[in-house]
This record gives C-alpha cells, sequence and structure tokens, in this order.
C-alpha cells in the first residue's frame, strides 16, 4: 500500500511541470553563479575555488531557504489534493491502510521536494564543464570535483531539511486544511531561522547558535569559520561535530512531528463547528420609503466615488488573511532583530532614530514590497474574481478614478504599516530608556524614501496587472521588472537610476549632517518616478479591461475612442511635466556630473596603466614644505584652495620634466615657474610640464595651485561625502595632485587583471634588506614627500569651526566669515586632513598638550572619557616610547558615513558612528571606544614619529604596534586578566575569520601586505603573547629603541628586519623561537585538555591530573598546514568559577611532548583547568583548551 | 418615456461564433422579455447595452444616447445584473449597496442610506444588513444583485436570468418588484423560462442563434398558433418516426412517456388531439422551425 501511494505521488508530481520549472531555475542561478562574477550567492569567493565543496555546501544551503517555498506547494499538494479534488469522500470510503496512505504520500513528496536541489548540482557541473570549453574564467580557478561534496550534502542538509520542513508543513495541512495557513508553516520555519541567525552574531553564543540554526546554515558557516582556502577547497562537510549533531537533532524533531501528525490523522471528516447564529429578534416597524433621489455626476461624486473605491478596497485589504499573516510576520521579525539591541564589540550603543530607521527598513522593506506585489494583484482582479466586475464596470466612474484609488489603498497600506513599525522603534526606544526621540526625523525618512517608492511601485505595478492577461503573468511581470530588471541593468553595466525603477540618490541620516548631500538628488529623483507612476496609473485608466474579456489590442481601440480629451489632455500634460523633469534629473546627473559605470571605470584603470606605466620611474621632486589658503562654503558644498607647495629636488639627478595627476572633479590650475605644459590628457587629467631650465639636485621651486571643488546640481547617486553641510572632512591627498605615475589607480584584483591581459601585480614590493631606492618611500607618502612643516589658512562660516594640522595660532573674522591660521610645531608625515563642522569642544590641558575633542552637540555623552582615554595613553606612550612632539591631541567628529577612526598629526577624524554613539555609562574597565584612541593616539608615534618603508611588513610598525599600544594602555587599567581575554578574542576571531576570507595568500606577520586581519588580528595577538612571554618593559624597550634610531628621520625609513634587529636582544634564549614561530612564519596551536581530574591528599590539599595534547602546526600561504613537534612554553591554570573569571595558580610549563600528563597540587578546589587559560596563542579552536575538573574514580 | 433603438447590431467572436447577427428592435417603457435558449446571444445583446461589450456594426439609443460611442452617459441611467453576480468577500450588504449607490452617482449621505435601507427591505435583507454576504445563500446573494440593479433612478434597467436560484416565494417579491419599476422605465428580462415572461411581460422577443426570430407581445405570439397545436403520447420507440413525419415542437415525459407537440395548419388525425397553445409552444415552435415560419 506503502509504494502503491508513495509511487503514485511520485508519478504525479513528476508528470506536473512544477518540478521541472524549478530544478531549472535552480540550476540556472547556480550555473551563472559559478560562471560569472556578478552573480554572487552568498558572497564573494576570492581565492576559494568556484567549484570548491565549501562553495557548493553555502550555495546548497542557502538555496535550501529558496526551495522551502517549493517544499510548500509540494507537501501541501500531498497533502491537500484528495481534499481539493472533492475526491477524499471516494477515496476515504475505500478499504486503505491509513499507514500506506499517510507515509506514502508523505515520502513521496519528500523525495520530489528535494528535487529541485539537484539542480545546483546540474549548474554547478555544467557551468564547470562549459566554463573548461569556452573560458569565460580562467580554469585556475577551478578544481577538482569531489562526489563526496554531492551525496554529503544531500544527506547532509537537502533531505533533512526537506523532512523536517515538510513534516511540518504536512503536519499543518493536514490538520487544518488551508493552503494558506500551509504557507504560514513555511514562514514559521523561517523565522525561526532568522532568530537563530541574530543569535550567531555574538560569539559566545556559537554552540546555542549552531545547534539550534534549523537548516543548519549557521551550523555549516560556525564551523568552517577557520577554514583556510586550501581547506575549503578540498573538505566536504561531515558527519561530525555540532553539524552532526544539529542534523540529527532536526531530523529527530521532523520525526516527532510526523508521527504526531500521524496519530491524528483521520479519514474521517471532522465535524465543523458551527457558529451558533444568535437570534436576535427586531421588531422593528420602521416604514422604509424610497426617498427622492437627485442622482449627479460632478467632480464632487468623482471624489465621493474615489473615497468609496479606496475605502472597499482598503478595507479588502486589511481584512485579508494575508495580509494578517504579513504582517505579524514584519513585526515578529522587526522584534526579534530588535531585541538583539545594536551591537558593537560586546557594547551597545544607544538606540539613535537613524539606527532604529535602518533596523526597520532592514527587516521590513522586502516584505512591504511583497504586500505591494501581492495586492496590487489582488485590487485588479478582486471584481473579476468576485464575479461582480460587470456591476460595477457598468456603473458611471471613470476608471482612472477606480485605479486611483486602488493605488492609494496600496500606498496607504503600506504607510499605516511603516507608522506602525515606527511606533514600534519608538517604544522601543522609551523601553531603553531613550529620550531623544526623533520624529521628525522618522517621519521625513519615511517620506523621502520608503513612501516614494511604495508610489513609484503602486502605480506601476498596477499598470503591469491592468495589462496582464491575468493575475499570475502580472505577478510574474512585477517580479520580473523588480527583481530581474536590476540584474539586466547590472549586467548591461547600466548604472543610470533614471531607468533603475525608483532609484535615485539615496538619503543618508546623520546626526550631524542630517539627510545629507544626497537629499536633493533623492527629491529629484522621487519626482521623476512619481511621474511615471502617476502616468501609469493613467494609462492603466484608459486600458481598463472594463467589462467582458478583451485583448490589449482591442483595448487599445477602445481606449483610443473613448477616452475622452480631457483625460487625453490630462495624460499628455503629465507627460510634458514629466519630460521636463526628466531632461531636468538628466541634465543634472549625466552633463553636470557626468559619472562612469564600473565597467567603464575598469577600462579606465585599464587604460590608464597602459598609457602611462611607461613613466613609473620618472624621478620627481618631492614636497617639502606647503600652504594653504582654503576657503570652505559648507552651504554650497563648494570648497577654493589656494596652495604653495614646495618641491625640492631631492635626487641626485636634474630634472626637466614634472609629471601630475589631477584629482577628478576638481577645477585645478597649476602655476609652476619656468615651466611650459608639453602634454595634456583631459580624459586621465595627466599633464607633463617642461622645465627650462631642468631642476638641479638640491633646487627648489614653489608650485602654485589653486584648486575648486564646485558642487553643481545634483548626482546620479548620493554625491560626495567629502564637503557636506556639516561635516567636511577632505585630506590633503584629495587637494594635491599626485606627481608622476600612480601606482594606486591600477586595477589590484588578480582575476580582473588576468580579464585584461594585464601583468600580475604584486600587493606589496617584496621585503629586502639591503637598502634598495624602494627604501627611499614609506608607505603612506610612497616617495612624493618625508616629514613637512604645514602650515593652513583655513575659512568657513561662522557657526561652524574649521579645523586644520598644528597649533591655532590665529582667529579672525572677515566678511562674515570666521578665518582661522594653524602651524604645525613640528614637521609632519604630509598626511593630514581639513574639517569644518558645528563643533561643541571640551578641552583638558596635560603637561604642554592641549587636549581637545570636536563633538556634536547631540553626542557628549562619551567626551568626557575620551579625554581620560587620550591621557591614559599620553602618560603610557610618553612614560614607555618617548615625547610626544605636536602640542595638541584633538579628536575630531565627522559624520558616519564611514565607519573609522584616523589619526593624523596631532588630529584624529572619529566617526560618529562609533566612538560618540556607544552607551559606555555602565562600562568601568576597558572598551572599544578607548581601545580606538588609544590606538588613534599610539599612531602619533607608531606611523607619524617613525614609519615603514613602503614594502612588505611596513604597516606592522604601524598598525600593529599601535594595537598593541592600544592593548597595553588598556591592560594597565584592567584589574581582572581574564578581562583581556574577552578583549582579545575579537583580535584572535578577527585573523583567523581573516585568512579564511584571504584572496592571494596569507604573509607571515613580518611580511605583511598591509592584510587588515595579520597586522591587525595577529599582530595584536602576538605581541601581546610576546610582552606575557618576554615582559611588558622588554617589548617597550626593543620598541622604543627601535623609535629612536628612526623617528623623524629622512630615508632610508626601517623595516619590519630593522624592528626585529632590536628586538632579538631582548628575547631569552629559551624563548628565541618565538621570533621564529610568531613573527616569521604561520603558526597555530591545537591545544587541548582531554581530561581533568582530581583526588584530595590526606593533607587537605588536592592533587590534580591533567591529561593534555599539545601540537604545533605550520601553514603555508594558501593555508596547506604542517604538524610539526612541539617545544614550547605554554601556561597552564585554573579556574575558581564556572565563569571563568577567577584564575588560579596558572604556571608555565615546557610542552615537548604530543600527550602530556601534569600532576599538580592544589591548596583549593578549583572548578575548571586550562591550558591557555588567558587564551594569549592562536588556537582554532580554544574552546576545547578548558574542561570541568571531576572526581577521580 | 424612453426609446431604446436597436439597429442592426452585429457581434462575432474571434472563434468565429456569431453572438449577434443584425440585431434590430425598439422598446419603451415596460417589462420587455428576452427569451431564448443557452447561448442564443442574450447575455452578448444584454452585456452589448450594458455598455459592456462592442459591437462590431450597428447602433444602440436610448433617447438622445448613443450607447456604442458614449457609454459613460448610458451608465448614469443603467441598472442592471448579470447573470452572474458575486460579491466581494468580507464586506457586508449595507457596505456593497452603499458602494454602488455611489458609484451611481446618490452623492447625498442622507438620501443615500435611506435608499440602502429602503432596497434591503424591499429584498428583504434588512435585518442582515450588517453580515458579511459571503456567508449569504445563493437565493439572498441575488437578492442583493437585484437590489442594487434599482439604485439610482435608472432609465434602462437589464436583467439577465435574474431568479436562477430563488425560490419561488422570492421569485414571486422579485417580481412584484419589478412590476412597481418597469411601468416607468424600460426592464430588459432574460430568460429562458417561458412562464416568466408570459407572467411579467407585455412585450417579448425570442432569440436563436444571435438573431431576432420573434418580436411582439406574447398575447399575440400565442394567437397566432391558436388551433395548430396538436398533443399525442407516444412511445419512445417511434419517437424518431413522429419526427420525421411531423413537425414536432416539442417533447416532454408525462408519466413515463414521450408527450409531442407538433405544428400543424391541419389536424393532423392519428390520435393527435388539439390543444390550446401556451407560450412554450411558441417559444419551441420558434426557435425550432423559425425558417418555415418566419
Amino acid at each position: 500500500m506503502f509504494k502503491t501511494f508513495f509511487l503514485s505521488e511520485l508519478k504525479y508530481t513528476l508528470k506536473q511541470p512544477m518540478v521541472y520549472i524549478f530544478i531549472f531555475i535552480l540550476a540556472l542561478m547556480e550555473f551563472f553563479a559559478t560562471v560569472s562574477d556578478n552573480v554572487q550567492v552568498g558572497g564573494a569567493i576570492g581565492n576559494v575555488y568556484r567549484n570548491s565543496p565549501y562553495t557548493i555546501t553555502i550555495h546548497i544551503t542557502i538555496f535550501c531557504v529558496f526551495s522551502l517555498l517549493m517544499a510548500v506547494a509540494f507537501f501541501n499538494n500531498a497533502a491537500l489534493r484528495d481534499h481539493n479534488n472533492e475526491f477524499n469522500e471516494i477515496l476515504f470510503t475505500t478499504p486503505l491502510s491509513k499507514p500506506g496512505y499517510f507515509f506514502g504520500r508523505f515520502f513521496g513528496a519528500l523525495l520530489v521536494s528535494t528535487l529541485p536541489l539537484l539542480g545546483v548540482f546540474i549548474g554547478m557541473l555544467l557551468g564547470t564543464y562549459m566554463n573548461s570549453i569556452f573560458g569565460w574564467m580562467d580554469t585556475s580557478r577551478f578544481g577538482d570535483f569531489y562526489l563526496e561534496t554531492f551525496i554529503n550534502n544531500y544527506v547532509l542538509f537537502i533531505l533533512p531539511n526537506m523532512f523536517l520542513a515538510g513534516s511540518v508543513i504536512f503536519a499543518m495541512a493536514n490538520k487544518w486544511k488551508s493552503t494558506v495557513i500551509s504557507f504560514v508553516g513555511g514562514l514559521v520555519i523561517i523565522v525561526a531561522y532568522i532568530v537563530s541567525g541574530s543569535l550567531m552574531s555574538d560569539v559566545d553564543n556559537e554552540t546555542i547558535a549552531g545547534l539550534s540554526d534549523i537548516f543548519g546554515i549557521n551550523t555549516y558557516a560556525i564551523e568552517t569559520k577557520y577554514f583556510t582556502p586550501a581547506e575549503k577547497n578540498t573538505i566536504s562537510p561531515g558527519f561530525s561535530g555540532i553539524l552532526f549533531w544539529n542534523r540529527l537533532i532536526w531530523t529527530g524533531i521532523g520525526i516527532l512531528i510526523l508521527m504526531l501528525s500521524y496519530f491524528n490523522f483521520s479519514f474521517k471528516k471532522k465535524n465543523k463547528k458551527v457558529k451558533k447564529e444568535k437570534v436576535k429578534i427586531t421588531n422593528t416597524d420602521t416604514v422604509f420609503k424610497l426617498p427622492k433621489l437627485n442622482p449627479t455626476y460632478n467632480t464632487s461624486t468623482t471624489w465621493i466615488q474615489f473615497k468609496s473605491f479606496f475605502y472597499t478596497n482598503f478595507l479588502s485589504i486589511t481584512k485579508s488573511v494575508t495580509f494578517k499573516i504579513l504582517f505579524l510576520f514584519c513585526v515578529i521579525i522587526l522584534v526579534a532583530d530588535l531585541s538583539g539591541g545594536f551591537e558593537y564589540f560586546g557594547l551597545q550603543s544607544y538606540p539613535l532614530t537613524y539606527k532604529l530607521i535602518d533596523s526597520i527598513k532592514g527587516s521590513t522593506n522586502i516584505f512591504t514590497i511583497i504586500i505591494l506585489i501581492f495586492f496590487s494583484g489582488e485590487l485588479i482582479w478582486r471584481d473579476r474574481d468576485s464575479k461582480i466586475n460587470e456591476v460595477v464596470d457598468a456603473t458611471a466612474h471613470t476608471s482612472f478614478v477606480s485605479m486611483a484609488a486602488k493605488a492609494l489603498s496600496l500606498i496607504c497600506i503600506t504607510t499605516i504599516l511603516n507608522l506602525f513599525f515606527i511606533l514600534i522603534g519608538i517604544i522601543y526606544q522609551l523601553l531603553n530608556g531613550f529620550t531623544r526621540i526623533e520624529l521628525d526625523v522618522y517621519l521625513l525618512d519615511l517620506f523621502y524614501s520608503n513612501l516614494a517608492l511604495y508610489i513609484v511601485f503602486a502605480g506601476i505595478m498596477i499598470m503591469i496587472q491592468v495589462l496582464s492577461s491575468n493575475k499570475y503573468i502580472g505577478y510574474f511581470i512585477s517580479i520580473l521588472v523588480l527583481l530581474v530588471w536590476e540584474i539586466v541593468l547590472s549586467i548591461l553595466d547600466v548604472s543610470t537610476n533614471m531607468l533603475n525603477i525608483g532609484g535615485g540618490g539615496s538619503v543618508f541620516y546623520s546626526d550631524m549632517n542630517g539627510f545629507g548631500s544626497g537629499l536633493k538628488s533623492t527629491l529629484w529623483f522621487n519626482l521623476y518616478w512619481m511621474l511615471i507612476s502617476v502616468l501609469s496609473l493613467l494609462i492603466a485608466g484608459a486600458l481598463w479591461n472594463r467589462g467582458s474579456n478583451s485583448s490589449l489590442w482591442s483595448r487599445f481601440k477602445t481606449a483610443n475612442k473613448e477616452v475622452p480629451k480631457s483625460y487625453r489632455g490630462f495624460i499628455a500634460l503629465t507627460f510634458v511635466v514629466w519630460l521636463g523633469v526628466a531632461g531636468f534629473v538628466y541634465y543634472n546627473t549625466q552633463v553636470l556630473n557626468p559619472y562612469r559605470s564600473s565597467d567603464t571605470t575598469e577600462q579606465l584603470m585599464v587604460d590608464f596603466e597602459k598609457k602611462y606605466k611607461k613613466y613609473e620611474d620618472a624621478v620627481h621632486p618631492k614636497v617639502t614644505d606647503a600652504k594653504y589658503f582654503i576657503d570652505i562654503f559648507p552651504n554650497k558644498r563648494d570648497i577654493h584652495v589656494k596652495a604653495d607647495i614646495e618641491l625640492t629636488n631631492e635626487s641626485n639627478q636634474a630634472i626637466d620634466s614634472l609629471h601630475f595627476f589631477n584629482g577628478e572633479g576638481w577645477d585645478t590650475t597649476l602655476n609652476i615657474p619656468n615651466a611650459k605644459p608639453v602634454y595634456k590628457d583631459t580624459t586621465y587629467l595627466y599633464t607633463i610640464y617642461k622645465l627650462t631650465p631642468p631642476l638641479q639636485p638640491g633646487e627648489k621651486l614653489i608650485l602654485k595651485l589653486e584648486n575648486k571643488y564646485i558642487t553643481k546640481g545634483f548626482e546620479n547617486g548620493g554625491g560626495s561625502t567629502m564637503i557636506v553641510k556639516n561635516g567636511t572632512f577632505i585630506n590633503n591627498g584629495d587637494i594635491l595632485p599626485t606627481m608622476g605615475y600612480n601606482e594606486s589607480y591600477e586595477i589590484s584584483d588578480q582575476n580582473t587583471r588576468k580579464k585584461y591581459g594585464l601583468e600580475p601585480k604584486k600587493r606589496t614590493p617584496e621585503l629586502t634588506s639591503e637598502l634598495s631606492e624602494l627604501h627611499n618611500r614609506n608607505y603612506i607618502n610612497n616617495g612624493q614627500s618625508d616629514f613637512i612643516n604645514v602650515e593652513t589658512v583655513i575659512s568657513t562660516i561662522k557657526e561652524q569651526t574649521a579645523i586644520a594640522p598644528g597649533s591655532l595660532i590665529k582667529k579672525w573674522e572677515e566678511n562674515g566669515r570666521d578665518y582661522y591660521h594653524y602651524k604645525t610645531d613640528t614637521p609632519s608625515l604630509n598626511f593630514y586632513s581639513f574639517m569644518s563642522a558645528d563643533y561643541e569642544v571640551k578641552k583638558r590641558k596635560w603637561n604642554d598638550v592641549d587636549i581637545e575633542v570636536y563633538y556634536d552637540e547631540k553626542h557628549p555623552e562619551n567626551v568626557d572619557m575620551m579625554l581620560d582615554a587620550v591621557e591614559r595613553s599620553l602618560v603610557y606612550y610618553t612614560e614607555n616610547f618617548g615625547p610626544y612632539f605636536h602640542k595638541q591631541c584633538r579628536i575630531i567628529e565627522f559624520p558616519r558615513y564611514a565607519s573609522f577612526a584616523q589619526a593624523f598629526p596631532g588630529t584624529m577624524p572619529y566617526s560618529e558612528a562609533i566612538g560618540f554613539i556607544i552607551n559606555l555609562e555602565d562600562e568601568t574597565g576597558n572598551n572599544v571606544v578607548d581601545a580606538v584612541i588609544a590606538h588613534e593616539m599610539a599612531h602619533q608615534w607608531w606611523a607619524h614619529q617613525v614609519i615603514g618603508a613602503n614594502m612588505q611588513g611596513g604597516t606592522m610598525m604601524s598598525e600593529s604596534f599601535s594595537e598593541y599600544a592600544s592593548l597595553m594602555t588598556l591592560k594597565g587599567i584592567t584589574e581582572n586578566p581574564m578581562k583581556m581575554r574577552e578583549f582579545l578574542k575579537y583580535n584572535h576571531d578577527r585573523y583567523l575569520r581573516g585568512r579564511s576570507g584571504e584572496r592571494e595568500k596569507e604573509l607571515p606577520l613580518y611580511k605583511v601586505e598591509n592584510q587588515g586581519y595579520i597586522h591587525y588580528g595577529k599582530g595584536s595577538v602576538i605581541l601581546y603573547a610576546l610582552q606575557d612571554y618576554i615582559g611588558e618593559d622588554k617589548v617597550n624597550l626593543a620598541m622604543k629603541n627601535f623609535l629612536e634610531e628612526y623617528r623623524y628621520k629622512k630615508p632610508p625609513y626601517p623595516t619590519s628586519l630593522d624592528f626585529l634587529r632590536h628586538l632579538e636582544p631582548q628575547v631569552p634564549d629559551s624563548l628565541n623561537y618565538v621570533i621564529t614561530d610568531w613573527f616569521k612564519e604561520i603558526t597555530l596551536y591545537d591545544n587541548r585538555l582531554k581530561e581533568a581530574n582530581y583526588k584530595v591528599l590526606d593533607n587537605g590539599k588536592y592533587e590534580v591530573t591533567l591529561e593534555i595534547e599539545s601540537s604545533k602546526i605550520k601553514s603555508d600561504s594558501l593555508g596547506n598546514e604542517t604538524q610539526t613537534s612541539i617545544n614550547d612554553w605554554i601556561d597552564v591554570g585554573f579556574f575558581m568559577d564556572d565563569a571563568e573569571e577567577q584564575l588560579y595558580s596558572q604556571k608555565r610549563m615546557k610542552f615537548n611532548k604530543e600527550k602530556s600528563t601534569i600532576i599538580m597540587q592544589l591548596d583549593s578546589l578549583p572548578a575548571k583547568a586550562a591550558i591557555d587559560p588567558r587564551h594569549i596563542l592562536i588556537d582554532r579552536v580554544y574552546k576545547d583548551n578548558i574542561k570541568g575538573i571531576s572526581l577521580e574514580e | 418615456m424612453s426609446t431604446l433603438k436597436i439597429n442592426n447590431l452585429s457581434k462575432t467572436y474571434p472563434n468565429g461564433v456569431k453572438a449577434l447577427d443584425n440585431v434590430s428592435l425598439e422598446l419603451e417603457n415596460g417589462m420587455f422579455g428576452l427569451l431564448g435558449p443557452n447561448g442564443a446571444g442574450k447575455s452578448s445583446l444584454m452585456r452589448t447595452l450594458s455598455t459592456l461589450q462592442d459591437a462590431d456594426s450597428g447602433t444602440a439609443t436610448l433617447d438622445d444616447i448613443d450607447i456604442l460611442n458614449d457609454p459613460a452617459e448610458l451608465r448614469k441611467v443603467l441598472g442592471y445584473l448579470p447573470q452572474e453576480f458575486g460579491v466581494y468577500p468580507r464586506i457586508t450588504a449595507e457596505q456593497l449597496l452603499t458602494h454602488l449607490a455611489i458609484l451611481k452617482g446618490i452623492t447625498n449621505s442622507k438620501e443615500r442610506k435611506e435608499l440602502v435601507n429602503y432596497l434591503l427591505d424591499k429584498v428583504n435583507l434588512y435585518e442582515k444588513r450588517n453580515k458579511s454576504i459571503k456567508g449569504f445563500s445563493g437565493g439572498m446573494k441575488q437578492r442583493v444583485g437585484i437590489a442594487q440593479a434599482l439604485i439610482g433612478n435608472p432609465k434602462l434597467i437589464i436583467v439577465d436570468e435574474p431568479t436562477a436560484g430563488l425560490d419561488p416565494g422570492e421569485r414571486n417579491r422579485f417580481y412584484n418588484l419589478l412590476a412597481d419599476v418597469g411601468k416607468e422605465v424600460i426592464v430588459i428580462l432574460s430568460t429562458h423560462i417561458v412562464e416568466d415572461v408570459r407572467e411579467l411581460c407585455t412585450k417579448m422577443a425570442i432569440m436563436n442563434l444571435g438573431e431576432i426570430v420573434y418580436h411582439g407581445s406574447p398575447q399575440s405570439a400565442i394567437e397566432d398558433l391558436n388551433g395548430k397545436v396538436f398533443q399525442k403520447i407516444v412511445s419512445r420507440e417511434q419517437l424518431q418516426n413522429y419526427a420525421n413525419d411531423y413537425k414536432v415542437i416539442s417533447n416532454k415525459m408525462v408519466g413515463g412517456q414521450p408527450l409531442i407537440h407538433v405544428f400543424s395548419e391541419e389536424h393532423p388525425q392519428n390520435g393527435f388531439e388539439q390543444v390550446a397553445p401556451d407560450l412554450e409552444d411558441v417559444f419551441f415552435s420558434r426557435i425550432n422551425t423559425s425558417n418555415v415560419l418566419v
């Protein structure tokens, strides 16, 4: 019996086109994800093979979510087919076996629902095969084929996921016999999935997150988060670890649900509960009489009709079950999202209004769009579906009125939803005790972005539905237009927002700068699209299928005959207005502010390299002094710069030509004595001047530069964030033209280079010990300049404060503007910024140094703590590294268009997004806001006093050192060493995750090629461990000696080898291995505590026996690992508490074999034992280093 | 007094079916019955008159309104109940009628309220005015449909098979209602139930295959057949022979045996007996033998 139903289910579904369509769709998507970089599933691939086991698994797990909706269709059908065909009464009266019927249907559907995902394998294999023939992509990006990957994926992901989802859906379908409710089941599963995903964002909860993930997607991500590229390329998901347990648990739950449903299932029809109708006897003696009627048809009638249409449409949406489900779903997701708060490195940021706006958009926008698509179809086809169309169509109203009312009800529904979400946001803010609620920001943002989107989509989708011959074709086209169109545009490399439906400059609210530079563009684009929406509605009104079904063509003829003149006039008028707006938008975005698509930019970079690479070695003078006269006009978003730049020929040969590469968007005039322009390339802004007579070695000249950045109209996108109304932040590098060929404009991605036939490019020049020309360039200025004096006269509007590097010498007022004169107190790197905004200032004096925080009046909370942090840094760094040469330390807030902090000489711009809005009220010890300040302060020594040559290892002496210094200041105020472990965890994680996503190759620390995960993550961990092993003072001494040798020195610049030269004398012989292991090679530890037992001794002490496994792993640059013998010092220690806060009896021991047994006598009985209890060594799996202690048996 | 003039109206569907074939009619106030078998073109004609469908050629005017070229004007004076009348789910009878009243130009809210109450009472649904129509029985829904067709001051009321699904009591109520309004306006009632027409209409037309095969009063149509209709109970086996030999208008089962009516100018003898013709005979004789008789 089972077999009969199983096979009949298969036969039935396989005869339907649905399953083949699904297979085809998935195969197609996977095919493109395999052979094209434009299509990405679950993120970029990088160094990993395009068909690696890892890539396939990620794709499979993601497509599993997609195919959930397909599973709903299959399982729901299997459960309800007989019911829906009303065949059940016939079928169930035959002598059927219940298990045969129930499980036959279920497993038939299960097998079918796994088929679409086979499309992923097909797409991947086909893609790989076709690529080997056509070579769309370099074949070296494809690896071997592992049958195991496919089988394991099927057994580990596809089958269990479909089984679980299927059992829920099948159970629900059998229970409620409603397709809508089955789809709710599908949605419930997705919600559970998202909640599990948000748990995962906190590293501590990994095991819980891993086990609770019903699809195992996060579980797989957790298991592989530290996989190296080599591992990703070869290892298939396996039957072990949390992944295995996760699969076991969820399959078990699936079986449970299925069994419950089975026992609940019966062939008998349940008696429907009949609602007793209230019998109400009303004795109405009202006599009704026909009133005298005056049907009128005028403008006010139209208005009343519009209102009535609107009301009935609106009602029909709000009363629909689908709407209620989607609404509930949005709310659940939003609340789930908010419940996680706004985490930032273990801290919470204040629930600012813009944060909530981002949350609301992130969690609900997709659903409001779904509501728009779904109900546009519902409303348009509602009359026909309810068979009332002929009555309504035969009444005297204009079709446009009905269309407009439908559109408005869609817009109102989505807007009301949005307002409701805003209410949730406000309640959330209040619950968190946050009272700076900016209702205006909520509403304006809604008005600028989402409302406009709703209007545009509503109009366009209504037109699509009206023109379509049925609802489903309409849906199909709507989805095509909304989703696929964007992909088509990106494939065609068209980036104008005039074609991207609803597109335009985006608004991005910042507390400092409000809605920002994109607002004007947004408003114009909104108008442009809204007019299209109105036009769509007008067209829909004219072509509305009034009366019996007729083809589009005949409707067109009818419209041509019947549409009144006034209506045509209105269409024409709207069209003309739209044309005008379109012209204006076009003029602004294409003529005034032309932009390039990504392909054109790429091509331009290629041509630039091919054309000008030959000048790479041209000798040019260096900037040796700079004077600026800068006028900032924040309201016009203009900046006028005049600069006198002193150029000195510091080479040993005469220079007869000067090469300049100007900044784009600037109106640049160069005035050079004795020079004539001999070559001008307006595309690449490359100019060559001939110097007569040539500039002899040692000679100087003054380059007079006039540079203007004038903001004109508005742009296709959000516009520049460099010069804004409040929060201008511009670098000297933006103002000064580059001298000579600028290598940083070359394409760096190796695969792209290959595509254009360019030679592979070295990311960073190789580290060499013998001095070369390369040692004459530091990695920031790259030979353009060394340490120079800078003087600036800068002016801005009265409401704002302008800041330039150095001490403020004078401030005055002129022509209603404020002028400031700044001058550096010591020669500094030619690397600084100019800023202007409406600032509050808080100052403190430390010795001779002014500590100043420039902040927005809305963000005073953390300013005192920032001053403390700066002071603490100054104390530690001057004591341990040497004097501070500037007279001021300025922290300057800038808008959240970027979220970093940066160190310039004496000034440190700090994004409003990271330091100023974090809630530090309950923070006593170290925290990330302090850490960032300490890091930037450390750069005042490590980068600004000494800076590495532009070669491998260069960033170690600035970034790793600063991160280390920052950790040291935190360590100074931390009482419990275990708190540092919590802090270091982020650095460990950053390194291990970073190497897992490496696109080219990982390098040892001393050869780091400006790789963040190495110089921040690994560098800080290694230096922290180093000071723990050899002593803080020894490390600091080595650093200080190194600094003293090179401080503010002219070239040659030092390399990491120079630092190691200073470090070596400080390291005792017994620890010499750490220099090789930690700095010069890629070394990981694999320490495990296998057993930890104790017994009580006669003297009342405790004897603890630890079984420890430890090994050391060396990795090559691609992550191929080899185990090496261990001969290292490692800590062993205990915790008195389960929370691992009280460290007890820690000892450093030498481990020289893989398995060791350690026996220790302790006075007290600890709760846990650990190897490397403070987590100072790099260990991919740290969890297994700690174990609870149990009584020996 | 309004006049509806239909001249040479023709419509052929894309699949080749001739729905209207040169239809010409002239109607004045009063109930007008449109009889015809399924597929005769009744609904096509009514849809065309209700501005819901185009004609290929011909004209139709109501007084000075050109229905085909100025549908918007006609809609202002039209009451229409289509063959298939559905309702919005999740909306009450009162809400639906109010909405439709607004669409029909009843803009004064007091008037509208009174009107809706009046109509609900007329169709015996006042008690259920706040119930969702979705839960209504077929007959109740149909009554809502009738109520809406009467909204406003229509000059032309078109009802397409209105009594389908009504029980005899409801049917009577409905006809009374129609008869009330029918005195002052043109009411076109399409049906295939001959009885209805006989009871209600002073004028009628019979349609078949898109053509008007008879146009006049029911009474005169019957008179035309006076003395020309004969009946006989025959056996089933002989039925075919009779069909060959006589002009059989109809056959129906009486007590398990076919009773045939034949048309004949003279008494056919052979056991036939003369009967007084009724409208049903007219109907069947017209649609079966139109080529001979017209």
